[in-house]
């Protein structure tokens, strides 16, 4: 038996638009593009920002001659430090993040205190512009550093002297990092191409390893576990494995111009498969952003920038990600937080739990308030509920009801007046198939057939539309050609008309060019 | 054997008396229906030609269930329809085209029970002599014959007319009429009936050619409809001739013509008025039981209620199909209207909303002339027995072959239909995959003076509860080019479609390259590759029964791709048409084609010598392929010379592909727009596949292609289980249940409470500075004035 069943009314719909073939947006790349960019602009170009390690998480970012503190939460400037004789090109926090020290082009390295930022050590040693300081991870007595001189130097900060020196670099260093696990392990990479492993205890300046990235090494970085490291330079970004002896796991070529700074990110989400992950995050002079995913080997995000990328931080609470550029612009973001904070709030109200309990009584609603009228609407039914479901109303637009009305001209002049064409085009349809379009055009009046040229010429060669559109516009100018003789706007409208049809040939014309030449390639491919 | 797809709207269903079940004409037989789940409970089997009426004999208990029937087969029966049997059968060797029996509907006399009269019918016959002498062209006739003592029917022939006109009768069975071109002939019944009582007839008169008549259940009036639309309402007919027996002139009738407004000539009338609103002929009158109100309906498929003394309507519209017949039911709350799209739907009646259909298969659409070549016929599937129907509402309708009714339907295109339009849009195409999982349909929009016109490709997949639902759309996939067929891979989510434009589109679904590890969320289909052979129209496509092997049609080329890779294999042979149907026969490397036109031919192609293997010159209507054997079958329509010699305009030929000599055949009637399909027979048969015929009404028959005789199938009705109707109607529907009377128990529960105290009188005694609040007093008050009734147990 078949339901009862009356048939409904079906108000004109305009064609569908094809779907995307691939999703939009992968889970994790939504994650990164959450992060919503602010600019922070009049600076002089970035090249070093680097995060503190305790819980504000403010940032320093190096720009010209100078250093400023931002905080993270407002990404306002908090403070700037500028006694600096030459640009400042790289900066690092101590571990407790009481100590920054910084490095500028005069191979001077100064070591501030960070809340009160005066200069606490002048570290003097360095020849040539240095471009590479470094506070250990889990040493808070020295620090690294590397110049142009192709010296790495191992300093005792509290008596200002170095306390050794890593000879093995021909060329400039200007990166390097220090271990995650172990205090007197680090590595630097170096023009030269190669990048070299150190270690403090070792005294003769000879490296424990070294690897050939083949490119001049603009950074590198140890990834979490402390085993591998990633190395850029040139076009790509290489992955080591230090316990294996050195070997190359994998080279990201993805970007299509220098890469000049990598950093470790953790994917800072509770849900999900890929959450608290690590992944590096990779800036390049091309403008690209690119999150690499070194457990499956491939790139999950990427984002573009209208400048040249020269460093890039990332917060280790995973809330703020700076990426600083070569025309001065900082392009800091920060994730929207919700979740954290209802967690933080739920904390506060555990703590609080004993008071909130008197007010709990719930307050009997009054006839007096507007939600006494709305009380129990808005109930969600429960398990064994029968629902009884009212029909669902067909939202019926004006054009729907003329058309219902049989009155078709007015349907077609008030559609054209709501400038949707889609709708347009669903109206005209309808109306050819009531065999009723050509009528509706010779009965418009001149102003109603101005709207309709209008329309004809703004979309007749819009390729969705213009199967219907151009047989109407050929019928419209048959039909209607009198009228269009005696008004001037109607000879304009025409005019543009036939404009924009002699535009649309050319650029058929053009297509077809195009097509001839590549026909024969693809005949020959297809052999 | 299983035959069904029967019309259900031949003539009008009538309700049983107690409004439990509704009995419908199906051709030959009378089906029983419930309408309280709509399903067939029983059917009256007997007749040998199509029934052409039904009389149901009142009963005021309900409980009787007799009736009578009439058909072409010459015959009248009388039934006990419950049982259901056969209990009499009157032989009038006259073909029976319409039949009333007034003496049921008039009031019985009770005392005189013993000496009943004679039960008359007054029936429409076809005069089988008119046929012989071509002088006289009136062969129908309007005759009386007694049915309790049966002899021959009646000499008296009240009215000759060129066809046998349909009698209406008026619900108290005091008149009965007929239209007859412009005029309406109208008899009183004699009030004891007699095979030579003569019955007094008036005529009434109109300009417009009548369709329809209706007389009112108590007054004289007569309401009859024209082909313009016009209702027409005599009141007061016969004052003259049927209220003064005894041949008494009255002289007032014959001076005054202006106190009879509207009344044309010398009718015999009081008044005549007329109302207009049907945009085109009347199809449908009938006054309601009480007489107070008149249902009209015509082509535009609108439900007209007009009280009958003021004229004001009251509307169904949106039935979308022209009415043909209103029944009302001894309910009150329940009628039927019979719509012409073979749907017979229960209303439920004050407000006029259909609670539930008994759907026929729809018939042929209208349009399959107008836009000839892009109609193609039913999709079978063979897994589940369906037949898919394109209906004029844009839609298709999936009947069960088996269970023989309507299971469902989906809309094609969301578009409002309207019966009288003219037909623009068109669903052309429709075809189901093997295992029924896939459908294909095409929907054309016709241009308007070359502007405009559309081509809409969807497919659809069963979802959550075994219905279609669109999957994917596409528009103008072969650019404005018609598409000319779909074809299913039988192994993978892959099919083809096919343009006269020259060129074939193969499509997959997505969700098969999901499989293979992308990650793609939303399924769907996508064109897979595009292929044309030398630019020659493609009418024709079928996959191989593993779907390695695509063939293609290409004019009157046969071409051969590997679907998977879009490469080009070989090309077969060349007829003299066009080929226009193609398919593979089973698993057998025989290829089988079909061509049409002025030198038709059926062919067999050799895959393993790329050659023609054999081959007829013969007109084919349709053919299919059984899936797992090399058999295949077609439906050839018969030249008109050879009818007579086959009983039939078509014949069924079984063939398997390696013998040109068919194994069986079978000759069937109204072959031409006929279908063929395999079906998969049911599990307990074996393997055995079920052959079914559906004729170009849409009837068909399902039976063993290879037993001999003509052998019986079960009927197995799967799920047709007949609720048992708990339904109440009449004053019990409205109110419930009236408690059971027992004055036993009232008389002691009265006491009982009578007895009890009177708080009243203490009430208000005591200071009024004492008393409680008066709102608390008054409710107390007034429930002590209450009468209490104590539950008794018994």
């Amino acid at each position: 038996m078949e339901e009862a069943r009356v048939q409904r009314s079906f108000p004109v719909k305009p064609k569908l638009k094809s779907k995307a073939r691939t999703p939009k947006q992968t889970a994790e790349s939504k994650y990164w593009s959450s992060f919503k960019t602010q600019q922070i602009p009049d600076l002089i170009s970035v090249p070093s920002l680097t995060f503190s390690p305790t819980a504000p998480h403010s940032f320093a970012a190096a720009h010209s001659a100078s250093l400023t503190l931002f905080s993270a939460q407002t990404l306002a400037p908090t403070a700037t430090i500028s006694s600096f004789s030459d640009a400042v090109s790289c900066a690092s926090f101590r571990s407790d993040a009481l100590l920054l020290a910084a490095s500028d082009l005069s191979g001077l390295v100064q070591v501030f205190d960070a809340k009160s930022r005066t200069p606490l050590r002048r570290l003097r040693s360095h020849t040539r512009p240095c471009r590479f300081v470094h506070f250990p991870r889990l040493d808070k007595l020295h620090l690294i550093s590397a110049a142009d001189d192709a010296l790495v130097k191992l300093w005792d900060v509290a008596e200002e002297t170095p306390v050794a020196e890593f000879l093995g670099h021909k060329d400039y260093v200007r990166c390097g990092d220090s271990s995650p696990v172990n205090s007197d392990v680090f590595i630097t990479g170096s023009y030269d191409h190669v990048v070299k492993l150190w270690d403090a205890r070792v005294g003769d300046s000879k490296s424990s390893l070294q690897l050939n990235h083949a490119a001049p090494v603009e950074d590198v970085v140890f990834l979490p576990a402390g085993g591998m490291v990633a190395t850029a330079g040139g076009n790509s970004v290489k992955l080591w494995d230090l316990i294996g002896g050195g070997k190359l796991v994998y080279s990201m070529e993805s970007h299509n111009k220098t890469v000049t700074s990598i950093c470790v990110g953790r994917v800072g989400r509770d849900f999900g498969e890929e959450s608290n992950q690590f992944r590096i995050m990779s800036v390049g002079l091309d403008g690209y952003l690119k999150v690499f995913d070194y457990g499956a080997l491939k790139v999950t995000h990427s984002m573009r920038f209208p400048a040249p990328l020269l460093s890039v931080g990332y917060s280790p609470d995973c809330s703020t990600r700076v990426i600083g550029t070569s025309n001065g612009v900082i392009y800091a973001s920060k994730r929207r937080v919700k979740e954290i904070e209802k967690e933080k709030v739920s904390e506060s109200s555990l703590f609080w739990r004993v008071a909130p309990l008197e007010h709990t009584e719930k307050k009997v609603l009054r006839p007096s308030h507007f939600r006494y009228f709305r009380r129990g609407q808005g109930e969600k039914p429960s398990e064994g509920d029968y629902l009884v479901m009212r029909p669902k109303r067909v939202k019926l637009a004006e054009h729907d009801k003329l058309l219902n009305k049989f009155r078709h001209g007015e349907a077609l002049v008030s559609v054209l007046e709501s400038k949707n064409p889609g709708n347009v085009l669903a109206v005209m349809e309808e109306l050819v198939a009531r065999r009723k379009l050509l009528k509706c055009v010779s009965n418009l009046d001149v102003e109603k057939l101005e709207l309709l040229l209008a329309f004809l010429h703004r979309y007749c060669t819009t390729p969705r539309y213009s199967r219907l559109l151009m047989g109407l516009t050929k019928k419209v100018l048959e039909m209607r050609a009198d009228d269009i003789r005696g008004s001037q706007a109607l000879k304009n409208h025409v005019r543009n008309l036939k404009r924009s049809v002699e535009e649309e040939i050319r650029v058929q014309m053009s297509l077809q060019e195009i097509q001839g030449i590549i026909s024969p390639l693809l005949k020959i491919a297809g052999r | 054997m299983i035959s069904g797809g029967q019309n259900y709207v031949s003539s009008a269903p009538v309700f049983s008396n107690d409004a439990k079940r509704l009995l419908v004409c199906t051709g030959s037989t009378v089906s029983v229906f419930s309408t309280a789940t709509g399903s067939r409970v029983s059917s009256l089997e007997g007749h040998s030609g199509p029934v052409t009426a039904l009389v149901v004999v009142p009963d005021s208990s309900t409980l009787l269930s007799f009736c009578w029937t009439a058909s072409v087969d010459g015959t009248i029966r009388h039934w006990d329809f419950s049982v259901p049997e056969c209990v009499k059968i009157i032989d009038l060797h006259f073909p029976v085209f319409s039949m009333v029996v007034p003496s049921l509907l008039s009031p019985r006399e009770e005392n005189d029970a013993k000496t009943r009269p004679d039960v008359f019918a007054y029936v429409s016959v076809q005069n089988p002599n008119a046929e012989a002498n071509c002088l006289s062209p009136r062969c129908g006739q309007i005759r009386k014959c007694n049915l309790t003592n049966f002899h021959a029917v009646s000499s008296l022939i009240l009215k000759e007319t060129e066809r046998p006109e349909s009698l209406t009768i008026s619900p108290s069975g005091k008149f009965l009429g007929i239209k007859d071109k412009r005029k309406l002939h109208i008899w009183k019944v004699p009030k004891v009936d007699s095979d030579s009582a003569v019955s007094k007839k008036i005529t009434l008169h109109h300009s417009k050619t009548i369709t329809v008549l209706a007389l009112h259940p108590m007054e004289r009036i007569v309401a009859a409809g024209d082909v313009t639309g016009r209702i027409l309402i005599w009141r007061g007919f016969g004052a003259q001739k049927f209220m003064h027996s005894g041949g008494l002139v009255n002289g007032r009738s014959t001076n005054d013509e202006e106190d009879k407004p509207g009344v044309r000539e010398n009718d015999d009338a009081e008044s005549c008025s007329t109302w207009h609103w049907h945009p085109s002929g009347v199809r449908l009158l009938s006054f309601s039981s009480d007489g107070a109100y008149l249902y009209s309906g015509g082509k535009e498929g609108v439900l007209v209620l007009w009280q009958l003394d003021t004229g004001k309507k009251n509307f169904l519209p949106r039935i979308g199909s022209p009415l043909l017949y209103f029944v009302d039911s001894p309910d009150p709350s329940l009628s039927s209207i019979s719509c012409a799209d073979n749907q017979i739907h229960i209303l439920k009646m004050p407000s006029m909303e259909i609670i539930r259909s008994i759907s026929g298969i729809k018939p042929c659409l209208s349009s399959q002339d107008i836009c000839e070549g892009l109609c193609s016929r039913a999709a079978f599937d063979y897994t589940s027995g369906l037949v898919a129907v394109q209906t004029e509402n844009y839609g298709i309708q999936f009947y069960s072959l088996f269970a023989n009714r309507g299971l469902y339907e989906v809309q094609v295109c969301e578009r409002n239909h309207q019966p009288v339009d003219e037909v623009t849009v068109v669903v052309s195409l429709v075809e189901l995959s093997v295992d029924g999982s896939m459908m294909g349909t095409v929907e054309v929009k016709l241009p308007e003076d070359g502007v405009g016109g559309l081509v809409c490709l969807k497919f659809w997949d069963l979802d959550d509860n075994k219905r279609f639902s669109v999957s994917t759309l596409i528009y103008e996939p072969h650019r404005d080019a018609h598409i000319s067929a779909i074809a299913f891979n039988p192994t993978r989510r892959m099919a083809v479609s096919l343009s006269y434009g020259g060129d074939f589109k193969i499509w997959v679904c997505k969700e098969e390259i999901k499989q293979k590890g992308q990650m793609l969320q939303n399924s769907g289909w996508m064109c897979h590759a595009v292929g044309s052979y030398k630019n020659k129209a493609m009418r024709a496509a079928a996959f191989s029964a593993d779907g390695s092997v695509l063939a293609v049609a290409a004019d009157n080329v046969i071409t051969l791709w590997d679907p998977n890779n879009n490469v080009l294999v070989a090309v077969v042979g060349e007829t003299l048409m066009p080929i226009t149907s193609l398919g593979f026969a089973g698993k057998s490397y025989y290829l089988v084609s079909v061509c049409h036109g002025s030198k038709p031919q059926l062919s067999v192609w050799s895959m393993s010598r790329l050659a023609a293997f054999w081959s007829y010159k013969i007109q084919i209507e349709a053919v299919s392929f059984t899936i797992d054997f090399s058999y295949f079958a077609v439906l050839a329509l018969l030249p008109e010379s050879n009818e007579y010699a086959f009983k039939g305009d078509g014949i069924i030929l079984l063939f398997n592909v390696t013998n040109p000599t068919p194994m069986a055949s079978w000759s069937v009637t109204k072959a031409k727009g006929g279908g063929l399909a395999f079906l998969k027979g049911y599990p307990s048969e074996q393997l055995q596949s079920l052959l079914a015929y559906i004729n170009g009404d849409r009837e068909y028959v399902i039976f063993h292609p290879h037993s001999k005789e003509a052998f019986e199938l079960s009927r197995i009705r799967q799920d047709d289980h007949v609720l048992e109707e708990t339904g109440q109607f009449g004053y019990t529907s409205i109110y419930g249940e009236l408690p059971k009377f027992d004055p036993k128990r009232n008389l002691t529960s009265s006491i009982s409470s009578a007895a009890s105290e009177r708080p009243w009188e203490t009430i208000f005694s005591g200071s009024s500075h004492m008393l409680p609040p008066l709102t608390k007093l008054c409710s107390e008050f007034l429930e002590s004035l209450l009468e209490k009734k104590t539950p008794t147990v018994e």
